[in-house]
């Protein structure tokens, strides 16, 4: 079905509109937060400014509560309003997604909690230029996928869904260079520990991007992609970009 | 080991729903129309409907006002006949014969696809001859076989428990609930092979409603069952298939749980999420 911009604010009961309109808008807050989020500790980690990693720990309570609040919003209006068709798929497709975004949260959380204790220990230079370099794609994930929500882009959906698996390929050689640093240096074994730490939280925050596409495909389309080849999703999306086929 | 870690293999095929496995094309259809249309003088109420109603299943029909779902239901066992100014062209077979045909005959007709109506209208008889009037008219007139009958109805249409002490009272002496029951009860009395429903629920109150819900559940075991309601979660948690109407067009038609999802067509889309057509 081809989706109308404003399709949202065209039932007959004004009060319907405003309730999706207001979660739809609440999410996309939520999910600005977050993105924020990821920036904060990704950057606090790379200069080591203890202050922005304390301010990213912080924002992770107000994320937490934004997910109680949108998720009560959901079951109301599930309970009023009997949602049916794209409007039923919206609303399970935002409480679906407001979850990763928390998880999203809570890795960000953790990587804010490796940048104070990485800034107060020996800082090792080692996988820092894995962490710049997996860091930009992840944030990169977490902003397209929310740009993908406010638009309803599927091209662009599918466009985060593909870039995990190269997150997921970067994050085991990073592992393997980094697990080369500790056998030849003992001493740096824990910082680097630290380090791995991060580029696990990434790894996840980007498996959580993902997830967040399949999500919007499903509010769009009507098909469950969860669980499915990069190559089923691309169908389904019509996409004509390259998926360089081979699948995970 | 190896045979406790079998046992973790969960079957999960019992956790899908019974509809993910539904399909049109498989079922055994027991009404079938063909290009069915439908006149009310020289206005042109139905245009043209094709569809197949399958043998043991819910089939709902939904749409505004207007759109021709009465009509079409009341094509099934001939009620359009009544109407002076309705002319109908096309066919709907019942088991493969078309009930248009002129050699049918009407009553007999009626008796194989039985309707229930919005409003309850049981006879001014007691709840005993409610039910068994049907049978008398067919010539039975055992005794034993009347009062089998007609505890086996009252015990389809959930009604058994509620009225067996006392069958002889009026029947007019019962909620509205009930008489719909009992109305229900009259027309499976006579074994129909299909039930038609008109807004079955729509004059009752939430709690009736279900206990009608309920038994259109159990009865379509033993009948093909076509309801025509205004309430679309009615549509939604009772039936099997369900087809949208609009403007004496037969819009979309398909598996209940797809419609209700993921519809196909924007016109269903619209009046199933309550938007502007």
């Amino acid at each position: 079905m081809e989706f109308e911009k404003d399709n949202y604010s065209t039932h007959i009961s004004q009060q319907f509109n405003a309730e999706l309109e207001t979660i739809r808008t609440q999410m996309l807050t939520m999910g600005g937060i977050v993105e924020r989020q990821v920036n904060d500790a990704v950057e606090a980690l790379l200069t080591g400014d203890v202050e922005l990693a304390e301010q990213a720990r912080r924002i992770d309570k107000q994320t937490n509560e934004m997910e109680l609040l949108i998720d009560e919003q959901c079951t109301t209006t599930i309970a009023r309003r009997q949602p049916a068709a794209s409007d039923l798929r919206l609303i399970i497709s935002i409480s679906r997604a407001i979850s990763d975004l928390e998880r999203i949260g809570d890795e960000s959380s953790r990587i804010a909690q490796q940048a104070i204790e990485l800034a107060e220990g020996n800082r090792t230079q080692h996988g820092f230029q894995e962490v710049r370099h997996i860091g930009n794609l992840v944030r990169d994930m977490v902003k397209d996928v929310l740009t993908a929500f406010a638009r309803n882009d599927l091209e662009m959906a599918y466009r985060v869904a593909k870039q995990d698996r190269n997150v997921d390929q970067e994050y085991r050689s990073a592992m393997r260079a980094l697990v080369t640093y500790m056998m030849e240096d003992v001493r740096s074994i824990s910082s680097i520990m630290n380090v791995i730490w991060v580029l696990r939280s990434l790894e996840r925050i980007g498996d959580h991007s993902r997830n967040l596409a399949e999500h919007l495909i499903y509010q769009v389309s009507g098909t469950d992609v969860r669980h499915q080849s990069l190559q089923s999703i691309k169908q389904m999306v019509g996409s004509d970009e390259d998926s360089d086929s081979d699948e995970e | 080991m190896t045979s406790e870690v079998k046992t973790h293999a969960i079957d999960i095929s019992s956790m899908q729903r019974d509809q993910r496995t539904l399909k049109l094309e498989d079922e055994v259809h027991t009404l079938k129309v063909r290009d069915l249309k439908l006149f009310y003088g020289d206005k042109e109420a139905l245009h043209g409907v094709n569809m197949d109603i399958a043998k043991n299943r819910v089939t709902a029909f939904i749409g505004p006002s207007g759109c021709g779902k009465s009509t079409l239901l009341r094509c099934f066992n001939r009620m359009n006949d009544l109407v002076d100014s309705c002319r109908i062209e096309g066919q709907i077979l019942l088991d493969e014969a078309n009930i248009y045909d002129r050699t049918v005959n009407v009553a007999d007709l009626r008796r194989r696809v039985g309707m229930v109506f919005q409003k309850p209208n049981p006879f001014p008889k007691s709840i005993y001859e409610n039910v068994a009037y049907g049978l008398r008219i067919q010539g039975i007139k055992k005794k034993r076989v009347i009062d089998e009958t007609v505890e086996w109805a009252l015990r389809s249409a959930a009604l058994w428990d509620e009225v067996k002490d006392r069958l002889h009272e009026s029947a007019l002496g019962m909620s509205g609930g009930q008489q719909q029951r009992l109305v229900i009860a009259r027309t499976v009395a006579v074994k129909p092979e299909v039930l038609l429903l008109d807004e079955p629920a729509s004059a009752l109150d939430p709690i009736s409603t279900l206990k009608i819900e309920e038994l259109i559940h159990e009865l379509k075991n033993d009948f093909t069952i076509v309801i025509v309601t205004h309430n679309m979660q009615q549509a939604a948690r009772v039936s099997d298939y369900t087809a949208f109407m609009y403007m004496g067009d037969l819009i979309e038609f398909g598996v209940t749980d797809t419609l209700f999802t993921n519809p196909v067509q924007k016109q269903t889309e619209d009046y199933i999420t309550g938007r502007y057509g």
